[in-house]
């Protein structure tokens, strides 16, 4: 992704993936300290619980309007092929971790640790193929 | 595929910036192109072409 300051459609996902981390953030604080405190239950505690899941779903919406919206069609293939390499690597590492699990009782892998792979996953793939078309 | 960017560039004493703005691209996409790393979408072709005034078969060749 060009993050250069002229570029509109870049300045909109990162407008926007800030908004969506700082909710993720709020949301996130907010659902652990009323479950630490106040152990809610029934529709509450689900609302809670599916708030930071919300933001994270809206970030990776921004992630798509950025790829519709983006004119520069390089810059499209760039983050095209950086989330298939972070969806391959993620798929990659979770179905091992998921056999380790199941027939050597590997340490369990919580799925909410299943995003943040991908973005560093990604994230490593953007990087690499940026320096390949510098 | 094979492209002869560089020296149409060249004649008019563009840099790839220049070249970039004229397309509304990055610099990185120019220079992908420029290199054969990345071939460009016909409509983005069509533009250079008209940028360069002439045709696209001009400016990319498949041989090699």
């Amino acid at each position: 992704m060009n993050c250069s300051t002229n570029n509109p459609a870049a300045r909109r996902y990162m407008w926007r993936f800030s908004v969506t981390m700082l909710l993720y953030i709020l949301f996130l604080v907010l659902a652990v300290w009323v479950f630490v405190h106040h152990h809610p239950t029934g529709p509450l505690a689900w609302l809670l619980a599916l708030l930071p899941a919300l933001a994270i779903i809206g970030q990776i919406a921004a992630f798509g309007m950025y790829l519709a919206e983006e004119k520069d069609e390089f810059q499209v293939a760039l983050g095209v092929k950086s989330m298939l390499w972070g969806i391959g690597g993620t798929l990659a590492v979770t179905v091992v971790w998921g056999f380790l699990e199941n027939f050597v009782h590997l340490r369990h892998l919580d799925l909410i640790l299943v995003y943040p792979l991908f973005c560093i996953l990604s994230g490593l793939a953007f990087g690499l193929l940026y320096m390949r078309y510098r | 595929m094979k492209n002869r960017l560089r020296v149409l560039r060249a004649e008019r004493e563009w840099s790839q910036a220049d070249l970039a703005q004229r397309l509304e691209v990055s610099r990185q996409s120019v220079n992908a192109i420029e290199t054969g790393k990345f071939d460009p979408s016909l409509p983005l072709a069509f533009k250079l072409a008209r940028l360069f005034e002439t045709t696209i078969e001009k400016i990319f060749s498949d041989e090699g």
